[in-house]
Protein backbone atom coordinates (compact mmCIF):
# COMPACT_ATOMS: atom_id res chain seq x y z
CA UNK A 1 0.00 0.00 0.00
CA UNK A 2 1.24 3.47 -0.68
CA UNK A 3 2.76 4.95 2.56
CA UNK A 4 1.33 8.31 1.75
CA UNK A 5 -1.96 7.57 2.61
CA UNK A 6 -3.40 8.05 5.60
CA UNK A 7 -3.58 5.50 8.42
CA UNK A 8 -7.55 5.75 8.34
CA UNK A 9 -8.18 5.99 4.78
CA UNK A 10 -5.98 2.95 4.66
CA UNK A 11 -7.82 1.24 7.50
CA UNK A 12 -11.44 1.86 5.15
CA UNK A 13 -9.43 1.63 1.97
CA UNK A 14 -8.63 -2.46 2.52
CA UNK A 15 -12.69 -3.72 3.56
CA UNK A 16 -13.63 -1.61 0.45
CA UNK A 17 -11.03 -3.46 -1.67
CA UNK A 18 -12.09 -6.56 -0.47
CA UNK A 19 -15.92 -5.75 -0.46
CA UNK A 20 -15.60 -4.83 -4.78
CA UNK A 21 -13.36 -7.83 -4.64
CA UNK A 22 -15.83 -10.36 -2.82
CA UNK A 23 -19.10 -8.14 -4.67
CA UNK A 24 -17.60 -9.13 -8.45
CA UNK A 25 -16.92 -12.16 -7.30
CA UNK A 26 -20.37 -13.15 -6.33
CA UNK A 27 -22.17 -11.46 -9.30
CA UNK A 28 -19.63 -12.99 -11.75
CA UNK A 29 -20.64 -16.73 -9.61
CA UNK A 30 -24.18 -16.10 -9.23
CA UNK A 31 -24.22 -15.42 -13.29
CA UNK A 32 -22.64 -18.57 -14.32
CA UNK A 33 -24.42 -20.87 -11.94
CA UNK A 34 -27.69 -22.44 -13.03
CA UNK A 35 -30.76 -20.88 -12.69
CA UNK A 36 -32.88 -22.56 -10.57
CA UNK A 37 -30.27 -22.32 -7.39
CA UNK A 38 -29.08 -19.04 -8.45
CA UNK A 39 -31.41 -17.27 -5.12
CA UNK A 40 -29.63 -19.64 -2.81
CA UNK A 41 -26.93 -19.09 -3.93
CA UNK A 42 -26.99 -15.40 -4.15
CA UNK A 43 -27.39 -15.14 -0.75
CA UNK A 44 -25.10 -17.59 0.75
CA UNK A 45 -22.71 -15.69 -1.40
CA UNK A 46 -23.06 -13.02 -0.21
CA UNK A 47 -23.46 -13.53 2.94
CA UNK A 48 -20.08 -14.61 2.90
CA UNK A 49 -18.99 -12.04 1.15
CA UNK A 50 -20.27 -9.55 4.07
CA UNK A 51 -19.05 -11.82 6.68
CA UNK A 52 -15.70 -12.09 4.98
CA UNK A 53 -15.65 -8.33 4.66
CA UNK A 54 -16.69 -8.01 8.37
CA UNK A 55 -14.34 -9.88 9.40
CA UNK A 56 -11.00 -8.31 7.45
CA UNK A 57 -12.15 -5.13 8.41
CA UNK A 58 -12.44 -5.83 12.56
CA UNK A 59 -8.81 -7.83 12.32
CA UNK A 60 -7.36 -4.81 10.50
CA UNK A 61 -8.76 -2.09 12.96
CA UNK A 62 -7.74 -4.87 16.28
CA UNK A 63 -4.50 -4.50 14.59
CA UNK A 64 -3.88 -1.32 13.97
CA UNK A 65 -5.22 -0.43 17.84
CA UNK A 66 -2.57 -2.87 19.05
CA UNK A 67 0.01 -0.84 17.25
CA UNK A 68 -1.47 2.67 18.84
CA UNK A 69 -1.03 1.16 22.19
CA UNK A 70 2.10 -0.49 21.67
CA UNK A 71 3.19 2.73 20.43
CA UNK A 72 1.84 4.76 23.45
CA UNK A 73 3.18 1.87 25.85
CA UNK A 74 6.57 2.67 24.48
CA UNK A 75 6.10 6.41 24.72
CA UNK A 76 5.59 6.09 28.12
CA UNK A 77 7.90 3.72 28.96
CA UNK A 78 10.65 6.55 27.46
CA UNK A 79 8.34 8.97 30.00
CA UNK A 80 8.69 6.44 32.73
CA UNK A 81 12.47 5.78 32.14
CA UNK A 82 12.96 9.91 32.09
CA UNK A 83 11.46 9.92 35.12
CA UNK A 84 13.38 8.03 36.97
CA UNK A 85 16.93 8.53 35.12
CA UNK A 86 17.26 12.42 35.17
CA UNK A 87 14.27 14.41 36.37
CA UNK A 88 13.88 12.55 39.88
CA UNK A 89 17.90 12.25 40.55
CA UNK A 90 18.04 16.31 39.65
CA UNK A 91 15.08 16.67 41.77
CA UNK A 92 16.50 15.14 44.94
CA UNK A 93 19.90 16.65 43.89
CA UNK A 94 18.55 20.09 44.05
CA UNK A 95 16.62 19.34 46.91
CA UNK A 96 19.74 18.23 48.91
CA UNK A 97 21.20 21.73 47.30
CA UNK A 98 19.40 23.43 49.87
CA UNK A 99 16.09 24.36 47.26
CA UNK A 100 12.69 24.41 48.26
CA UNK A 101 10.73 22.51 47.29
CA UNK A 102 8.70 24.77 44.42
CA UNK A 103 12.04 25.77 43.57
CA UNK A 104 13.50 22.51 42.94
CA UNK A 105 9.76 21.37 40.83
CA UNK A 106 9.96 24.07 38.58
CA UNK A 107 13.61 23.69 37.48
CA UNK A 108 13.39 19.75 36.97
CA UNK A 109 11.60 18.98 33.89
CA UNK A 110 8.01 18.12 34.33
CA UNK A 111 6.67 15.07 32.87
CA UNK A 112 3.32 15.25 30.59
CA UNK A 113 1.64 12.59 32.41
CA UNK A 114 -0.37 13.66 35.32
CA UNK A 115 0.21 10.40 37.05
CA UNK A 116 3.77 11.13 37.20
CA UNK A 117 3.42 14.67 37.83
CA UNK A 118 1.68 13.73 41.02
CA UNK A 119 4.88 10.74 41.75
CA UNK A 120 6.90 13.50 41.78
CA UNK A 121 5.29 15.84 43.33
CA UNK A 122 4.70 13.66 46.20
CA UNK A 123 8.65 12.27 46.18
CA UNK A 124 9.87 16.00 46.10
CA UNK A 125 8.12 17.27 49.30
CA UNK A 126 9.02 13.80 51.28
CA UNK A 127 12.47 14.71 50.28
CA UNK A 128 12.27 18.00 51.35
CA UNK A 129 10.52 17.09 55.01
CA UNK A 130 12.65 14.84 55.72
CA UNK A 131 16.08 17.57 54.74
CA UNK A 132 14.48 19.56 56.55
CA UNK A 133 14.29 16.96 59.57
CA UNK A 134 17.67 16.31 59.24
CA UNK A 135 18.47 19.91 59.39
CA UNK A 136 16.53 20.53 62.37
CA UNK A 137 18.10 17.47 64.26
CA UNK A 138 21.26 18.53 63.29
CA UNK A 139 21.12 22.69 64.00
CA UNK A 140 19.39 20.70 67.59
CA UNK A 141 22.45 18.36 68.03
CA UNK A 142 24.83 21.32 67.09
CA UNK A 143 23.38 24.29 69.33
CA UNK A 144 22.98 21.73 72.50
CA UNK A 145 26.70 20.28 71.45
CA UNK A 146 28.09 24.05 71.88
CA UNK A 147 26.03 24.76 75.10
CA UNK A 148 27.90 21.82 76.61
CA UNK A 149 31.00 22.23 75.09
CA UNK A 150 30.75 25.78 76.45
CA UNK A 151 29.42 24.57 80.02
CA UNK A 152 32.69 22.23 80.14
CA UNK A 153 35.14 24.98 79.02
CA UNK A 154 34.24 27.34 81.81
CA UNK A 155 33.80 24.49 84.22
CA UNK A 156 37.16 23.46 83.66
CA UNK A 157 38.65 27.11 84.05
CA UNK A 158 36.22 27.06 87.16
CA UNK A 159 38.09 23.93 88.87
CA UNK A 160 41.42 24.86 87.82
CA UNK A 161 41.01 27.92 89.62
CA UNK A 162 39.44 25.57 92.93
CA UNK A 163 42.61 23.22 92.24
CA UNK A 164 45.07 26.31 92.77
CA UNK A 165 42.84 27.32 96.03
CA UNK A 166 42.50 24.09 98.06
CA UNK A 167 45.01 21.48 99.33
CA UNK A 168 45.83 18.42 98.99
CA UNK A 169 42.56 17.12 100.78
CA UNK A 170 40.27 18.21 98.06
CA UNK A 171 42.73 18.43 95.40
CA UNK A 172 42.24 14.55 94.70
CA UNK A 173 38.22 14.93 94.50
CA UNK A 174 39.00 18.02 92.27
CA UNK A 175 41.14 16.46 89.87
CA UNK A 176 38.46 13.35 89.34
CA UNK A 177 36.24 16.03 88.83
CA UNK A 178 38.81 18.01 86.49
CA UNK A 179 38.51 14.91 84.48
CA UNK A 180 35.20 13.89 84.01
CA UNK A 181 34.63 17.19 82.94
CA UNK A 182 37.05 17.01 79.85
CA UNK A 183 35.76 13.68 78.83
CA UNK A 184 32.19 15.40 78.89
CA UNK A 185 33.68 18.22 76.70
CA UNK A 186 35.15 15.69 74.64
CA UNK A 187 32.18 14.21 73.74
CA UNK A 188 30.26 17.56 73.03
CA UNK A 189 33.10 17.77 71.16
CA UNK A 190 32.93 14.99 68.56
CA UNK A 191 28.94 15.46 68.47
CA UNK A 192 29.81 19.09 67.18
CA UNK A 193 32.32 17.94 64.76
CA UNK A 194 30.32 16.03 63.51
CA UNK A 195 27.32 17.91 63.45
CA UNK A 196 29.21 20.25 61.28
CA UNK A 197 29.64 23.16 64.50
CA UNK A 198 32.28 24.65 65.47
CA UNK A 199 34.94 22.55 66.91
CA UNK A 200 35.72 23.23 70.43
CA UNK A 201 37.52 26.44 72.02
CA UNK A 202 40.27 28.18 69.96
CA UNK A 203 43.22 28.86 71.57
CA UNK A 204 44.90 32.25 70.44
CA UNK A 205 48.41 30.99 71.08
CA UNK A 206 50.38 28.37 69.51
CA UNK A 207 50.31 25.47 72.02
CA UNK A 208 53.50 23.90 72.47
CA UNK A 209 53.87 20.16 71.50
CA UNK A 210 54.27 18.57 75.27
CA UNK A 211 50.96 20.34 76.19
CA UNK A 212 48.84 19.10 73.36
CA UNK A 213 49.93 15.66 74.28
CA UNK A 214 48.55 16.56 77.78
CA UNK A 215 45.39 18.16 76.21
CA UNK A 216 44.69 15.02 74.24
CA UNK A 217 45.56 12.64 76.89
CA UNK A 218 43.78 14.27 79.33
CA UNK A 219 40.84 13.74 77.68
CA UNK A 220 40.40 10.33 77.41
CA UNK A 221 39.40 7.80 80.37
CA UNK A 222 42.49 5.73 80.52
CA UNK A 223 45.14 8.24 80.07
CA UNK A 224 47.34 6.64 82.90
CA UNK A 225 47.96 4.21 80.76
CA UNK A 226 49.40 6.47 78.01
CA UNK A 227 52.90 6.66 78.16
CA UNK A 228 54.58 9.88 75.66
CA UNK A 229 57.29 9.59 74.06
CA UNK A 230 58.29 13.15 73.13
CA UNK A 231 61.25 15.61 72.89
CA UNK A 232 59.49 17.85 70.36
CA UNK A 233 60.03 21.73 71.11
CA UNK A 234 57.80 22.65 68.58
CA UNK A 235 54.44 24.19 68.52
CA UNK A 236 51.00 23.69 66.61
CA UNK A 237 49.19 27.28 65.57
CA UNK A 238 46.39 27.95 67.92
CA UNK A 239 43.73 27.46 65.27
CA UNK A 240 43.97 24.21 64.84
CA UNK A 241 45.50 22.87 67.73
CA UNK A 242 42.16 21.74 69.58
CA UNK A 243 41.55 19.70 66.11
CA UNK A 244 44.71 18.11 66.86
CA UNK A 245 44.45 17.45 70.45
CA UNK A 246 40.91 15.84 69.76
CA UNK A 247 41.79 13.71 66.79
CA UNK A 248 45.02 12.52 68.99
CA UNK A 249 42.60 11.71 72.07
CA UNK A 250 39.74 9.76 69.86
CA UNK A 251 42.99 7.64 68.68
CA UNK A 252 44.34 7.29 71.98
CA UNK A 253 40.90 6.34 73.50
CA UNK A 254 40.51 3.70 70.64
CA UNK A 255 44.21 2.40 71.42
CA UNK A 256 43.53 2.34 74.88
CA UNK A 257 40.01 0.52 74.83
CA UNK A 258 40.87 -2.02 72.21
CA UNK A 259 43.76 -3.10 74.21
CA UNK A 260 44.09 -5.05 77.45
CA UNK A 261 43.31 -2.60 80.55
CA UNK A 262 47.31 -4.15 81.41
CA UNK A 263 48.92 -3.19 78.21
CA UNK A 264 50.25 0.91 78.05
CA UNK A 265 49.39 2.45 74.71
CA UNK A 266 53.04 3.94 73.60
CA UNK A 267 52.78 7.81 71.75
CA UNK A 268 55.82 8.60 70.13
CA UNK A 269 56.34 12.35 68.61
CA UNK A 270 58.73 12.71 65.58
CA UNK A 271 59.71 15.92 63.84
CA UNK A 272 60.20 15.39 60.80
CA UNK A 273 60.81 17.68 57.26
CA UNK A 274 57.13 17.93 55.93
CA UNK A 275 55.74 18.53 59.82
CA UNK A 276 55.08 16.43 62.67
CA UNK A 277 54.60 12.49 62.96
CA UNK A 278 53.10 11.04 65.70
CA UNK A 279 52.23 7.56 66.01
CA UNK A 280 50.29 6.00 68.60
CA UNK A 281 51.43 2.22 69.02
CA UNK A 282 48.88 -0.50 71.34
CA UNK A 283 49.53 -3.75 72.10
CA UNK A 284 46.11 -5.28 71.80
CA UNK A 285 44.06 -6.86 69.03
CA UNK A 286 45.23 -7.05 65.23
CA UNK A 287 42.58 -5.37 63.23
CA UNK A 288 40.61 -7.34 60.66
CA UNK A 289 41.04 -6.43 56.91
CA UNK A 290 37.24 -5.61 57.12
CA UNK A 291 38.07 -3.10 60.19
CA UNK A 292 41.00 -1.75 58.77
CA UNK A 293 39.18 -0.93 55.88
CA UNK A 294 36.54 0.55 57.63
CA UNK A 295 39.15 2.91 59.54
CA UNK A 296 40.73 3.78 56.25
CA UNK A 297 37.90 4.65 54.54
CA UNK A 298 36.51 6.80 57.52
CA UNK A 299 39.65 8.92 58.04
CA UNK A 300 39.76 9.28 53.67
CA UNK A 301 39.19 12.09 52.29
CA UNK A 302 35.69 11.69 51.31
CA UNK A 303 33.44 13.62 52.95
CA UNK A 304 31.63 12.13 55.94
CA UNK A 305 28.41 9.95 55.52
CA UNK A 306 26.02 10.54 58.07
CA UNK A 307 24.12 7.02 57.24
CA UNK A 308 27.96 5.11 57.94
CA UNK A 309 27.99 6.59 61.80
CA UNK A 310 27.32 3.01 63.78
CA UNK A 311 25.63 5.08 66.63
CA UNK A 312 28.03 3.81 69.00
CA UNK A 313 31.81 4.13 67.68
CA UNK A 314 32.11 7.95 66.18
CA UNK A 315 35.60 7.97 67.01
CA UNK A 316 37.09 7.34 63.58
CA UNK A 317 34.67 9.57 61.97
CA UNK A 318 35.04 12.18 64.19
CA UNK A 319 39.03 11.92 63.45
CA UNK A 320 38.26 11.74 59.96
CA UNK A 321 36.45 15.36 59.87
CA UNK A 322 39.17 16.49 62.26
CA UNK A 323 41.50 15.28 59.54
CA UNK A 324 40.03 16.71 56.63
CA UNK A 325 39.67 20.08 58.27
CA UNK A 326 43.08 20.60 58.95
CA UNK A 327 45.00 18.51 56.31
CA UNK A 328 46.11 15.45 58.85
CA UNK A 329 47.16 12.52 57.17
CA UNK A 330 45.35 9.64 59.07
CA UNK A 331 46.85 5.91 58.31
CA UNK A 332 46.47 2.38 60.16
CA UNK A 333 49.29 -0.26 60.25
CA UNK A 334 50.45 -3.23 62.33
CA UNK A 335 52.28 -2.43 65.52
CA UNK A 336 55.30 -3.49 65.97
CA UNK A 337 54.06 -3.83 69.41
CA UNK A 338 51.72 -6.57 68.14
CA UNK A 339 48.48 -4.22 68.03
CA UNK A 340 47.59 -1.45 65.56
CA UNK A 341 49.68 1.17 64.91
CA UNK A 342 48.19 4.92 63.49
CA UNK A 343 50.19 7.25 62.67
CA UNK A 344 49.17 10.53 62.69
CA UNK A 345 51.03 13.46 60.24
CA UNK A 346 50.57 16.96 60.95
CA UNK A 347 51.85 19.05 58.14
CA UNK A 348 54.28 21.51 58.15
CA UNK A 349 52.17 24.93 58.01
CA UNK A 350 50.29 24.27 61.13
CA UNK A 351 53.38 23.70 63.04
CA UNK A 352 55.33 27.04 64.47
CA UNK A 353 57.63 27.55 67.03
CA UNK A 354 56.20 28.10 70.55
CA UNK A 355 55.86 31.27 72.00
CA UNK A 356 58.52 32.67 73.89
CA UNK A 357 59.20 31.77 77.15
CA UNK A 358 58.43 34.43 80.19
CA UNK A 359 61.89 33.89 80.99
CA UNK A 360 62.05 31.33 83.86
CA UNK A 361 65.70 31.65 84.06
CA UNK A 362 66.50 35.31 84.85
CA UNK A 363 64.63 36.00 87.55
CA UNK A 364 67.25 33.90 90.00
CA UNK A 365 69.84 35.99 90.83
CA UNK A 366 67.58 38.90 92.12
CA UNK A 367 65.09 36.43 93.43
CA UNK A 368 68.11 34.75 95.90
CA UNK A 369 68.15 37.09 98.41
CA UNK A 370 64.59 37.22 98.15
CA UNK A 371 64.10 33.77 98.59
CA UNK A 372 66.38 33.97 101.69
CA UNK A 373 64.62 36.76 103.34
CA UNK A 374 60.77 35.48 103.42
CA UNK A 375 59.40 32.09 103.14
CA UNK A 376 56.13 34.64 102.20
CA UNK A 377 55.27 33.94 98.58
CA UNK A 378 54.64 37.24 97.70
CA UNK A 379 57.96 37.89 97.09
CA UNK A 380 58.26 35.23 95.01
CA UNK A 381 55.60 36.70 92.84
CA UNK A 382 57.42 39.44 91.63
CA UNK A 383 60.52 38.01 90.35
CA UNK A 384 59.36 37.47 86.82
CA UNK A 385 58.00 40.44 85.82
CA UNK A 386 61.31 41.79 87.17
CA UNK A 387 63.60 41.66 84.21
CA UNK A 388 60.63 41.86 81.75
CA UNK A 389 60.35 45.34 83.22
CA UNK A 390 63.57 46.30 83.15
CA UNK A 391 65.46 49.58 84.70
CA UNK A 392 63.26 52.16 84.94
CA UNK A 393 59.76 50.56 84.91
CA UNK A 394 60.21 49.16 88.79
CA UNK A 395 56.73 50.81 89.65
CA UNK A 396 55.13 48.39 87.00
CA UNK A 397 56.90 45.53 89.04
CA UNK A 398 55.23 46.21 91.66
CA UNK A 399 51.74 46.92 90.51
CA UNK A 400 51.53 43.65 89.01
CA UNK A 401 52.74 42.07 92.28
CA UNK A 402 49.41 43.54 93.30
CA UNK A 403 47.54 42.24 90.86
CA UNK A 404 49.55 38.47 91.14
CA UNK A 405 49.43 38.65 94.95
CA UNK A 406 45.15 38.56 95.03
CA UNK A 407 45.33 35.10 95.00
CA UNK A 408 48.09 34.23 96.82
CA UNK A 409 47.91 33.34 100.32
CA UNK A 410 50.17 35.68 102.02
CA UNK A 411 50.49 39.22 101.22
CA UNK A 412 52.96 41.72 101.72
CA UNK A 413 53.66 44.14 103.54
CA UNK A 414 53.13 47.00 101.74
CA UNK A 415 49.80 45.10 99.38
CA UNK A 416 47.24 45.38 102.15
CA UNK A 417 46.72 49.02 102.42
CA UNK A 418 46.48 48.97 98.68
CA UNK A 419 43.81 46.47 98.52
CA UNK A 420 41.91 47.82 101.40
CA UNK A 421 41.17 51.07 99.82
CA UNK A 422 39.32 49.73 96.86
CA UNK A 423 37.49 47.54 98.78
CA UNK A 424 35.37 49.82 101.17
CA UNK A 425 34.34 52.14 98.04
CA UNK A 426 33.21 48.83 95.94
CA UNK A 427 30.03 50.81 95.50
CA UNK A 428 31.52 54.30 95.33
CA UNK A 429 32.46 54.49 91.25
CA UNK A 430 34.49 57.63 92.04
CA UNK A 431 36.49 56.08 94.52
CA UNK A 432 36.86 53.36 92.03
CA UNK A 433 38.07 55.55 89.40
CA UNK A 434 41.05 56.89 91.13
CA UNK A 435 41.78 53.26 93.05
CA UNK A 436 42.03 52.19 88.89
CA UNK A 437 44.04 55.39 88.43
CA UNK A 438 46.03 54.20 91.17
CA UNK A 439 46.82 51.08 90.10
CA UNK A 440 47.75 52.69 86.63
CA UNK A 441 50.05 55.31 88.14
CA UNK A 442 51.86 52.41 89.67
CA UNK A 443 52.46 51.08 86.50
CA UNK A 444 53.83 54.51 85.11
CA UNK A 445 52.67 53.32 82.05
CA UNK A 446 49.40 51.84 80.29
CA UNK A 447 47.62 49.86 82.51
CA UNK A 448 49.19 45.88 82.35
CA UNK A 449 47.15 42.91 81.78
CA UNK A 450 48.00 42.03 85.31
CA UNK A 451 46.07 45.65 86.65
CA UNK A 452 43.56 45.75 84.30
CA UNK A 453 41.97 42.25 85.55
CA UNK A 454 41.74 43.94 89.27
CA UNK A 455 39.42 46.50 88.38
CA UNK A 456 37.32 44.78 86.30
CA UNK A 457 37.01 41.71 88.80
CA UNK A 458 35.70 44.55 90.88
CA UNK A 459 32.92 45.18 88.74
CA UNK A 460 32.17 41.58 88.28
CA UNK A 461 31.52 41.74 91.69
CA UNK A 462 29.17 44.80 91.72
CA UNK B 1 35.62 36.88 84.93
CA UNK B 2 35.23 33.73 83.16
CA UNK B 3 36.29 34.90 79.96
CA UNK B 4 39.90 35.81 81.33
CA UNK B 5 40.07 32.85 83.26
CA UNK B 6 39.47 30.93 79.92
CA UNK B 7 41.96 32.42 77.90
CA UNK B 8 44.59 32.67 79.83
CA UNK B 9 44.43 28.56 80.44
CA UNK B 10 46.28 26.35 78.19
CA UNK B 11 45.68 22.33 77.94
CA UNK B 12 47.30 20.74 80.01
CA UNK B 13 45.21 19.63 82.92
CA UNK B 14 46.58 19.47 86.14
CA UNK B 15 45.91 15.29 86.58
CA UNK B 16 48.16 15.01 83.28
CA UNK B 17 50.83 16.56 85.06
CA UNK B 18 51.24 14.82 87.87
CA UNK B 19 49.83 11.44 86.44
CA UNK B 20 46.77 11.03 88.23
CA UNK B 21 48.46 11.44 91.72
CA UNK B 22 47.03 13.68 93.70
CA UNK B 23 49.01 13.64 97.30
CA UNK B 24 52.55 12.82 97.82
CA UNK B 25 53.81 10.69 100.70
CA UNK B 26 56.87 12.44 101.21
CA UNK B 27 56.20 14.57 104.16
CA UNK B 28 59.56 16.09 104.81
CA UNK B 29 58.82 18.87 102.36
CA UNK B 30 57.14 21.65 103.80
CA UNK B 31 56.44 25.27 102.11
CA UNK B 32 59.78 26.73 102.98
CA UNK B 33 62.08 23.57 102.49
CA UNK B 34 64.82 24.85 100.13
CA UNK B 35 65.25 22.76 96.74
CA UNK B 36 68.36 22.66 94.97
CA UNK B 37 68.99 21.18 91.11
CA UNK B 38 71.84 18.59 91.30
CA UNK B 39 71.70 17.76 87.25
CA UNK B 40 71.26 19.78 84.19
CA UNK B 41 67.89 18.94 82.29
CA UNK B 42 67.57 16.23 79.96
CA UNK B 43 66.03 16.80 76.85
CA UNK B 44 62.56 14.62 76.99
CA UNK B 45 62.10 15.30 80.57
CA UNK B 46 58.31 17.08 81.80
CA UNK B 47 58.53 20.87 81.11
CA UNK B 48 57.85 21.61 84.71
CA UNK B 49 60.55 19.07 85.65
CA UNK B 50 63.11 21.31 83.53
CA UNK B 51 61.96 24.08 84.76
CA UNK B 52 62.39 23.32 88.20
CA UNK B 53 65.86 22.00 87.79
CA UNK B 54 66.37 25.43 86.03
CA UNK B 55 65.16 27.63 88.39
CA UNK B 56 66.53 25.77 91.48
CA UNK B 57 70.42 26.58 90.40
CA UNK B 58 70.20 28.17 93.55
CA UNK B 59 68.08 27.11 96.60
CA UNK B 60 64.72 27.91 96.18
CA UNK B 61 61.73 27.67 98.49
CA UNK B 62 59.09 24.94 97.69
CA UNK B 63 56.51 28.04 97.76
CA UNK B 64 58.46 30.31 95.24
CA UNK B 65 58.53 27.19 93.14
CA UNK B 66 54.95 26.82 93.18
CA UNK B 67 54.32 30.36 92.30
CA UNK B 68 56.82 30.22 89.17
CA UNK B 69 55.14 27.62 87.83
CA UNK B 70 51.77 29.08 88.63
CA UNK B 71 50.80 25.88 89.93
CA UNK B 72 49.44 24.41 93.63
CA UNK B 73 51.60 23.54 95.72
CA UNK B 74 50.49 20.17 96.45
CA UNK B 75 51.52 19.28 92.17
CA UNK B 76 54.70 21.24 92.84
CA UNK B 77 55.57 18.72 95.56
CA UNK B 78 54.81 15.85 93.85
CA UNK B 79 56.99 16.94 91.07
CA UNK B 80 59.74 17.29 93.48
CA UNK B 81 59.13 14.32 94.99
CA UNK B 82 59.63 12.56 91.66
CA UNK B 83 62.60 14.60 91.21
CA UNK B 84 63.77 14.09 94.57
CA UNK B 85 62.88 10.37 93.92
CA UNK B 86 65.62 10.78 91.06
CA UNK B 87 68.56 12.13 93.20
CA UNK B 88 68.06 15.23 90.56
CA UNK B 89 67.54 18.00 93.58
CA UNK B 90 68.05 18.02 97.00
CA UNK B 91 66.15 19.10 99.77
CA UNK B 92 67.39 20.70 102.48
CA UNK B 93 65.15 22.81 105.62
CA UNK B 94 65.84 26.38 106.05
CA UNK B 95 67.82 27.14 109.30
CA UNK B 96 66.17 25.98 112.11
CA UNK B 97 64.34 28.05 113.99
CA UNK B 98 66.09 28.70 117.48
CA UNK B 99 65.41 26.41 119.64
CA UNK B 100 62.20 26.40 122.66
CA UNK B 101 64.82 26.94 125.17
CA UNK B 102 65.66 30.42 123.06
CA UNK B 103 62.77 31.88 122.84
CA UNK B 104 61.35 34.32 125.71
CA UNK B 105 58.91 33.21 127.95
CA UNK B 106 55.73 33.57 126.73
CA UNK B 107 54.70 35.06 129.66
CA UNK B 108 56.89 37.90 129.12
CA UNK B 109 55.81 37.87 126.12
CA UNK B 110 52.04 38.60 126.95
CA UNK B 111 53.49 41.12 129.40
CA UNK B 112 55.22 43.02 126.97
CA UNK B 113 51.52 42.80 124.55
CA UNK B 114 49.85 44.20 127.39
CA UNK B 115 52.03 46.68 127.85
CA UNK B 116 51.82 47.56 123.75
CA UNK B 117 47.92 47.51 124.65
CA UNK B 118 48.30 50.00 127.70
CA UNK B 119 50.54 52.39 125.49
Amino acid sequence: MPAHIPVHRRALLVPLAVAIVAGTACVWAVAEAPVEGRTLMAWSLGTAAVLLCAAITFGLYGRQQTQQLRDRLQAMDADVAQLADQTLPALVKRLRDGASVDTALAEVHRPADLAQQRILWTLAQEVGRGDRMRAAAMSACANAAGRVQALATSMLADLREMEDRHDEKVLGDLLRLDHSTAQAGRLADSIAVLTGARSGRRWTKPIVMESIMRGAVGRISAYQRVRVHSASTVAIAGHAAEGVMHALAELMDNATSFSPPSEEVHVYVEEVSTGVVITIEDCGLVMSAVALSRARQAVSSEPLDLTTLSGTRLGLAVVGCLARKHDLTVSFRPSSRGGTGVVVMIPQKLVTQPPPLPAPDPPRPPSVPAARRAPSTAVAAPAPAERVADGDLPRRRRGQTLAAATSTTAAAEPKPPARDRPKPSLSDAGARFSAFRQASRGTGGGATPADTPDVSAEDDTL
Amino acid sequence: MISRRVASENPDRLYTVTGGRSHTDESSMDMVTLIVSECDPTPGMQSEHVKILQMCRQPMAVVEVSSELKLPISVVRILLCDLLDTGRITARHPPKAPAKAQLPNPEILEQVLVGLQNL
